[in-house]
């Protein structure tokens, strides 16, 4: 059997999932045994050639995304979502919350250090798009695997199964089914708060590293996103971001937050939390129900 | 799946306003569709019997009067009975309201009426192919019966209980109540209860009931009852109302005590089935107590004699392939009904327990809870119909009615003859707990302008915390609104008793003013 064929490209995001693939170490000698990587932002090569598979990581914001996109998807006969931005968005897409211009106003003139600045605007460079979107909200997408970045064990059982024509397995529970620490009050059926306050991350200096986050008080995005990560952050002493996305039967992952929150901990210590709404959509705006803010019309 | 859709005229009160022939012709693609003068007459239930057996349907969908007029009349409760007889599950029963909800209070807008009855009857159609068929499970029934309060009431309804073979458990904080003026007229009743041997008194506070008719459990401090039936007899007593109403969950009147379904009709049925009550009436003769504690015990009685009750389980199920065990659940459900295996991280639904409210479906975080009765991808969809209706001037509200008190509040707005836009859209959720957030966004993202939610006064929920985890819910989600630049001004909430409705419709149509004033901005 003759080697498969692959490209894979960037679109906005930050490298990270590019770079997960070398931290593959070892075992990407092995994998390169049954692949090989015609072109890939690593060797350099600009154009894109006819593939089997393609694998695009990042998001679509800008209309250089959109072209890399579409021709990706002509040239490949697969196309494998590669890392949380180009599955659901990623954390950039939070600024969908905000009018473009609000947006470049922001970065370009307003920001405390910036002295004469102006929005650059050229023909050379490309034009932003109103909004951030997931890679299949641009074209259409074949094999997900989402992460931030997805973790080099992820990477080589997904590649190994498109390999052997199958789809990648994703898993369906929330992380909490993996997650090791030691749960109680969560599992008492009494309708009390499981804290009397609600921490912030900057007042952990003494977090318990064996016990659930919640039933600390601090925010963790466990229950409402996706297992499958290994949970690294957890076993690092840090709370789920939710970087895995939604679970399937989920619509999306902020509204299910706040619905299963305020019947977990003291909803006045929430609302006094300084960005709910930025935990809650923090990986996935682009595809959650209401992905951006709504026009303001006049009469 | 072969679909009817039975329409009711209503004695022309809704022919009268909505052009039915042209709405059936919708529907050619169905299996089945009729137009009946009135759908619960004895006619017509051999004609919806026959039809459903020959067209081997499997579905229905019954336009007409409101689904709780099927409950109120005898007719209506019989054709249901026929129709589940017939071979169709109730769950693939779906109800669309063109009568209290459309026809009544639209009299004046019959082409807008007629297109509003057009996107309901489309939401009706759409709960069928999101719905499946309920199990039920059969009860053997226990022959005794808890009465709670040693009134008047409750000592004559034990005294036909016994007669007639029944065990009777006595529940109350006091082992006799004061009988006042009665007191002559009860002492034969008195002595036959005391001395009867299968009388027993028990003075503890019941701290749970739970169970189905036939079958209930009543946990008293350190020990426990059986009993087929409750019949709840305290007169005014609204210390104990207060106590014992988060364990039975039956209607209360606007003073706080317990009252029956219907009070005309059916005067000591509750909505809990082999639940009863024998309600406070003020100054009432002693023939009236008597007659209503005889409905009691031989409504009781007919239960119980029963070999079998079926009983619908009607309850919250759990897609295992996505649940991880969090235990969101297990700390949303009041009734203690979700419970969790922490070895396997599974949690799984105590059908004993359950009453199908709803709220663990909205808490859940993974969307792996879903309420059979009413699943979210169904009210999502039902959003999607609803957002199809275009008012005259582009203005409509989203209007959830709570099961409880949204609903019948409605319902009685429209009987009273209030008249309201038609650019209000309801949509039924059995509780205000079932609220998932992610309607709401959905509601918005259709391009409702405003949604409104109505549910019952803080404790009058029948599910207890419904409203308060709405509420709760709604205060953490008001920041996601404004996020998307949408003022949270446009997701109101009311509470209403049953008999409010013209109040509730008064808010949504000043809603609708504001909603015109503020035009797009915000």
């Amino acid at each position: 059997m003759g080697k498969v064929n692959v490209a894979t490209g960037h679109l906005q995001g930050c490298f990270g999932c590019h770079v997960a693939i070398l931290d593959l170490h070892e075992d990407l000698i092995g994998l390169l045994e049954s692949i090989e990587i015609l072109r890939s932002p690593i060797n350099d090569v600009k154009e894109i050639p006819e593939v089997q598979l393609g694998i695009l990581d990042g998001s679509v914001t800008n209309t250089e995304n959109r072209e890399t996109a579409k021709k990706f998807r002509e040239k490949a006969d697969k196309i494998l979502a590669f890392g949380t931005c180009a599955c659901f968005g990623g954390i950039h897409g939070l600024r969908n919350l905000h009018p473009l211009n609000d947006v470049l106003k922001r970065a370009y003139t307003d920001t405390e250090s910036t002295l004469d600045g102006k929005i650059p605007a050229s023909k050379d460079i490309p034009e932003m798009l109103p909004h951030v979107h997931s890679l299949n909200q641009t074209i259409k997408v074949d094999y997900y695997l989402p992460g931030c970045p997805p973790t080099p064990t992820m990477i080589k059982k997904a590649l190994t199964d498109i390999l052997n024509n199958r789809e990648p397995e994703i898993p369906t529970k929330n992380l909490c089914h993996e997650c090791v620490r030691e749960h109680h009050e969560m599992y008492i059926p009494k309708r009390e708060f499981i804290t009397e306050n609600v921490t912030t991350l900057m007042e952990l200096e003494n977090i318990d590293p064996k016990k659930c986050f919640l039933e600390q008080g601090i925010l963790c995005m466990g229950p409402a996103t996706r297992e499958g990560c290994d949970s690294r952050c957890v076993k690092g002493n840090t709370p789920c971001r939710g970087c895995m996305g939604p679970t399937p039967d989920a619509l999306e992952q902020g509204a299910k937050m706040i619905n299963a929150l305020a019947n977990i901990l003291p909803a006045g210590g929430l609302m006094f939390m300084e960005d709910v709404v930025g935990v809650g959509y923090r990986y996935a705006l682009p595809v959650s129900i209401y992905p951006h803010v709504k026009e303001k019309k006049t009469l | 799946m072969n679909i009817g859709l039975f329409i009711s005229e209503s004695e022309k009160a809704i022919s009268n306003i909505i052009d039915l022939q042209s709405l059936a012709s919708d529907y050619k693609n169905l299996a089945s569709v009729k137009i009946f003068n009135n759908l619960c007459s004895s006619t017509s239930i051999r004609a919806v019997q026959e039809e459903i057996k020959t067209k081997k349907l499997k579905g229905l969908v019954l336009a007409g009067e409101s689904p709780l007029y099927y409950k109120k009349i005898r007719n209506g409760d019989l054709l249901l009975k026929t129709i589940h007889e017939a071979g169709i599950n109730s769950n693939m029963v779906s109800f669309v309201n063109l009568k209290e909800q459309v026809a009544m209070p639209h009299r004046s807008d019959p082409s807008g009426a007629t297109k509003k009855a057009k996107v309901l009857l489309d939401v009706g159609i759409e709960k069928l192919r999101f719905t499946h068929d309920v199990d039920t499970i059969g009860v053997t029934p226990k022959k005794s019966v808890a009465i709670i309060g040693t009134t008047i009431g409750g000592l004559f309804a034990a005294n036909r209980l016994l007669e007639r073979g029944y065990k009777v458990h006595f529940i109350d904080n006091v082992s006799l109540r004061d009988l006042g003026d009665y007191k002559t007229q009860a002492m034969p009743t008195l002595a036959y209860i005391k001395n009867h041997p299968e009388v027993t008194f028990h003075t503890e506070t019941p701290t749970e009931i739970y169970g189905y008719a036939g079958n209930f459990r009543i946990s008293l401090g350190d020990y426990s009852l059986r009993a087929g039936a409750l019949i709840v007899a305290i007169e005014n007593d609204l210390t104990y109302t207060e106590a014992l109403y988060p364990l039975i969950r039956i209607e209360r009147d606007d003073s706080g005590f317990f009252k029956p379904l219907i009070s005309d009709t059916s005067t000591v049925e509750t909505s809990n089935q082999g639940i009863f009550v024998i309600p406070y009436v003020k100054d009432t003769p002693l023939s009236y107590i008597i007659a209503l504690s005889d409905s009691a015990s031989t409504l009781a009685d007919s239960l119980l004699s029963k070999k079998e009750i079926e009983h619908e389980l009607f309850v919250s199920e759990v897609d295992e392939e996505v649940c991880g065990g969090c235990g969101t659940c297990i700390k949303t459900c009041i009734f203690h009904a979700a419970e969790l295996d922490p070895i396997k991280k599974l949690s799984s639904t105590n059908i004993k327990r359950c009453v199908g409210c709803g709220n663990c479906v909205s808490a859940c975080p993974t969307g792996a809870r879903d309420q059979i009765s009413a699943p979210t991808k169904y009210l999502i969809s039902a959003i999607k119909i609803l957002a199809q209706y275009q008012p005259s001037n582009n203005i409509k509200i989203l209007y959830l009615a709570c099961e409880g008190c949204g609903y019948p509040s409605l319902d009685y707005a429209g009987k009273m003859g209030v008249e309201y836009p038609t650019s209000v859209l309801p949509l039924s959720v059995r509780c205000a707990g079932r609220i998932d957030t992610q309607l709401i966004l959905e509601a918005f993202r259709e391009g409702f302008q405003g949604v409104v939610i109505c549910k019952c006064k803080d404790d009058h929920c029948l599910n207890i915390v419904g409203n308060i985890d709405l509420d709760r819910r709604a205060n953490l989600f008001r920041a996601v609104l404004k996020s998307r630049g949408i003022t949270p001004e446009r997701l109101r909430i009311f509470g209403v008793s049953e008999c409010e409705g013209g109040s509730c419709v008064g808010s949504a149509v000043e809603f609708l003013d504001y909603l015109r004033n503020i035009g797009g901005k915000a």
